[in-house]
């Protein structure tokens, strides 16, 4: 404590400068009928080390996924974050600075967030993108309620919006509650058996004011069909793909198929999972949402000697001017995320992208061939894949993660978590940090698993 | 200047990769999928992108850098350890779907944060999903939505804000959407408990408000608040941008609030990283802990199984709440900015109250200070109090409107001399209740010389020629920069050769 606070000691000096007695005499306006009596109920103050020491045991109690074979994605991926990225990230003068208000000495922080702004609009495919919202399901959010701003007025099914009933429920949730204000009604889009989107229901969404899919989908699969959706609903609705930033290696970006609006989940790109937060959405539109678009956004300018100068524009969206009428309440947003995000592009390239993706296709390929092979297991759709995919296992899923939690595996997702009525599917995830021997090891537990359980395929 | 697209090395990625395991078949992304034309990205290695990104942190201005007086931003230091403690494996490298078991220390943290917040704030239920202030605002208003609806009162549609309130407070309510009710402050900057009064009624929801307010003043009468709003049937929202005045002294609870959130990158150092990540729990009173988004953490005793697994006396859980609003964000919040704040609380523990009163010690003395040095360099007429008060709390407004009268000199004008002097400026133009305002905010961990230092550099920048002042700031990276130009002529990413 004391390490913290540079004036202890001097109290009694600057209160006598000031002409009060006590630092009681600081507190006179505060009336005694709302005070605390006494200290605060709490344990005593702590040193640095041992802080640390506490933070080591606690943590150290939690099971890293790195350290067993893990095959839990579901929306998060595990990544390997090259070292300078938390090196330079850490550098007091980007951690340790606030919202660039004043942009004469905040230049660094805007000019890496127009460039993130830059990697962001490349890589999917749109001329605009924000400098981040708060992870993927807010940004899938506030790009359905930016939707309905756009397209309300013309749309012939207006307040209302359409998502694929893949949604996990987790954002389908966070969508509900940025949507329930501006009394939107959500709908949903079905799926094939194959897990793709069923193009002939997707019919109804016409003149709607979005329709909100995921490439790849929460399944894992790469659906061909997505490029066909923005001329069956037409002009006047906006078209919202969800995506997996590293997939964009090697899968057509969203804007070259007629997305109006791409949102992600950014953390696979620069961060690490930490436990679903702090991550980063990512927001791109086309130029018809710019202005009714959440999220803050910085433009090349000029200074007063006409030299290139950067700074937030486009401000009087936001609810530090509009308030009330703002696009979006959001002020603290994710830079420092998305400062992570923006040297983790720069590093890879556009090469070192492309054989990024290809080590997560190739291992998720691996996986679903290996795992297509053991006794017990059945692939469910036969599709490509980025990432992950669903299989289905003898009895229950529920008891099969169980059992392989109990032979130091992390099995993947219990997709009855997700879907009601689905109690022996498992959503197998794999990355780039996925190794043969873990994939050989899942097999394996698997076999056992399928002949405990009695039955045998 | 150091352009990332202008990096085009042929070969050069920056950093090289494993090979990708092999596999029988190629995998293949359908046909009709393939990246036509790969994404326009530079090409630079390593060193190239150290230096890139270094050369870009020496054009910004931190904490780190020196003196950040933002009010309403609570620029404190932030904790070098509790960056090395939200990199171990044990939160960065865990899923929030892992089973309880995997996570029993996550769980404790979480438990033991929750538990903390509801102390400090005086408040039943801390839930510590939302993952900014703004969000936390949102959520709260939300809960009382439900509350309301499941009461059937629904006919309560309006949300009580005082005008000098931030902007997030009627952005969020809207966005709930409720009808805002704006009431006037009095002259002294306060609250209008008449104005109040006259706008309470049976289609009252909430009333949010900050306290101290925006103006850095402790709101006496806050209780006779809560009772006339409590009275009409609404609730009490306390926005905690301005906690850290308040720890150990008072609460939300003692108040009278019935929600409370929490800007943990305020208060709690979770550092401000140019805009986030934040974190924004909120507290709320026992009637509305049944709304909160779930899960929340939770304990009990374990069973002989756990003990082997357990980090302490308890089996630590995932609660849903009863009647829950739902997710704000998909996940648990950020686990990694509440990690943070729970290792710079237990810097302080039951001594947090020690913190709040460095605050508003070298809030007042930089306000005695400034008064001080303006008199001695005879520039004292040059601005008043935003607000008339004997002391403040943890920040101050100053009134630049005498200037800008007698000199033309803006609160702006000054703001920019200011960081010529080498500190970063006070935060300019709020509230909107101050004309010409400047708000100042030193945190506790500014040194008495910093505060007289600056204070001096203050009384100088006013006894600047006006002509010279609005020419600052000369020494930064850039000169002022042109709003305006970035609004008229739109350029939101690197135009290659397109454009």
């Amino acid at each position: 404590m004391v390490d913290q606070l540079p004036n202890r000691g001097r109290e009694a000096e600057m209160l006598q400068e000031m002409g009060l007695q006590s630092m009681e005499d600081l507190f006179s306006d505060i009336p005694e009928n709302v005070r605390f009596k006494g200290e605060l109920p709490l344990p005593p103050p702590q040193s640095e080390e041992e802080i640390l020491s506490d933070a080591r045991r606690l943590l150290g109690s939690n099971t890293a996924m790195g350290s067993r074979p893990s095959f839990l994605g579901a929306g998060l991926y595990r990544n390997y974050v090259p070292a300078s990225v938390f090196q330079l990230v850490t550098r007091g003068e980007f951690l340790t600075a606030y919202t660039p208000y004043q942009p004469e000495v905040s230049q660094g922080m805007l000019q890496a967030m127009w460039e993130f702004q830059t990697l962001v609009s490349e890589l999917v495919g749109m001329p605009i993108a924000n400098l981040s919202l708060y992870d993927g399901s807010t940004a899938a959010a506030e790009a359905l309620t930016c939707a309905v701003r756009v397209h309300n007025r013309k749309a012939s099914q207006p307040d209302t919006v359409y998502v694929s009933a893949l949604t996990p429920p987790d954002k389908l949730s966070v969508m509900q509650n940025y949507c329930q204000g501006a009394e939107i009604n959500i709908r949903f889009l079905a799926h094939n058996d194959d897990g793709t989107l069923d193009l002939e229901a997707l019919k109804a969404a016409a003149g709607s004011c979005g329709v909100y899919l995921e490439q790849p989908n929460p399944l894992g699969v790469l659906d061909e069909g997505l490029t066909a959706v923005k001329e069956i609903i037409g002009s006047n609705t906006a078209l919202i793909v969800g995506v997996q930033p590293v997939s964009l290696g090697v899968v057509e970006a969203p804007g070259h198929y007629g997305a109006d609006i791409v949102v992600g989940e950014g953390q696979p790109l620069g961060s690490p999972v930490t436990g679903g937060g702090p991550l980063y959405g990512i927001f791109a539109c086309t130029k018809p949402y710019l202005r009714l678009m959440p999220g803050r956004i910085v433009g090349r300018s000029i200074d007063v000697d006409g030299k290139e100068a950067y700074c937030l524009t486009l401000s009087t969206r936001e609810q530090h001017i509009r308030r009330h009428r703002a696009t979006s309440n959001i002020c603290t947003n994710e830079t420092l995320i998305a400062l992570m995000g923006a040297m983790h592009m720069a590093l890879l390239g556009p090469d070192g992208l492309r054989d990024l993706a290809n080590r997560n296709m190739m291992a998720c390929q691996k996986a679903k061939e290996v795992l297509a092979k053991t006794p017990g297991v059945r692939v469910v759709h036969d599709a490509h894949h980025f990432n992950e995919f669903a299989i289905e296992v003898q009895g229950s899923a529920t008891e099969c993660l169980a059992y392989l939690d109990n032979n130091g595996i992390i099995g993947g997702l219990d997709l009855g978590r997700w879907y009601e009525d689905t109690t022996n599917q498992i959503l197998v995830t794999a990355t780039d940090q996925t190794t043969l021997r873990e994939i050989e090891a899942l097999s394996a537990q698997l076999a056992m698993w399928s002949s405990h359980s009695g039955v045998n395929a | 200047m150091s352009h990332l697209f202008n990096h085009n090395g042929a070969e050069n990625t920056g950093y090289s990769q494993p090979a990708p395991l092999s596999s029988d078949a190629m995998p293949a992304v359908p046909k009709g999928l393939v990246r036509k034309a790969a994404a326009r990205w530079p090409r630079l290695s390593e060193p190239e992108m150290v230096r890139h990104y270094t050369w870009l942190s020496k054009r910004n201005f931190g904490i780190d850098t020196g003196f950040y007086p933002l009010g309403s931003c609570t620029m404190k230091h932030n904790p070098r350890v509790n960056e090395v403690i939200a990199q171990l494996p044990g939160i960065a490298d865990i899923h929030p779907h892992q089973p309880e078991h995997h996570l029993q220390g996550l769980l404790s943290i979480f438990y033991e944060m929750q538990h903390m917040l509801e102390v400090c704030a005086g408040m039943d239920q801390v839930t510590l999903q939302p993952v900014a202030g703004a969000q936390g605002e949102f959520t709260a208003v939300r809960c009382i939505q439900e509350y309301f609806r499941l009461r059937g009162e629904e006919q309560r549609t309006k949300v009580i804000v005082p005008d000098s309130a931030h902007g997030t407070n009627p952005a969020s309510a809207a966005m709930s959407g409720f009808e805002i009710v704006e009431i006037p402050s009095l002259e002294d900057g306060r609250m209008d408990l008449e104005a109040l009064a006259a706008v309470a009624d049976e289609t009252t929801a909430a009333m949010m408000i900050t306290n101290p307010n925006t103006l850095g003043l402790f709101e006496a009468d806050i209780k006779a608040a809560s009772e006339i709003v409590h009275q009409a049937g609404g609730q009490m929202y306390y926005d905690g941008a301005n906690f850290n005045a308040i720890l150990g002294i008072t609460s939300p609870g003692l108040m009278g609030f019935d929600a409370v959130h929490f800007n943990l990158h305020k208060t709690f150092s979770q550092p401000h990283g140019g805009g986030g990540p934040g974190s924004g729990p909120i507290g709320v009173k026992s009637h509305l802990a049944p709304f909160l988004p779930g899960p929340l953490a939770a304990r009990r005793d374990p069973t002989p199984g756990e003990l082997a697994v357990a980090v302490d006396e308890h089996w630590y859980h995932w609660e849903q709440p009863e009647h829950s609003i739902g997710k704000v964000q998909q996940w648990h919040g950020n686990a990694g900015a509440v990690i943070r704040c729970w290792a710079y609380y237990r810097r302080y523990g039951s001594g947090l109250k020690t913190m709040s009163e460095h605050a508003v010690l070298n809030a007042n003395y930089l306000r005695h200070a400034i008064h001080r040095e303006a008199k001695k360099a005879g520039v004292d007429h040059l601005f008043v109090d935003g607000a008339e008060t004997d002391v403040a709390k943890h920040e101050f407004t100053l009134s630049m409107q005498p200037a800008k009268e007698a000199l033309g000199v803006s609160a702006m004008d000054v703001a920019k001399g200011l960081l010529d002097r080498g500190y970063m400026a006070p935060t300019v133009y709020f509230p909107l209740v101050v004309p010409e305002c400047m708000m100042i905010e030193p945190t506790e961990t500014e040194s008495k010389d910093t505060l007289d230092t600056f204070a001096e550099h203050f009384a100088q920048v006013l006894r600047t020629e006006p002509e010279a002042l609005h020419e600052a700031p000369i020494t930064t990276p850039v000169r002022r920069v042109d709003e305006v130009y970035a609004a008229r002529n739109l350029c939101l990413r690197h135009p290659y050769d397109d454009a």
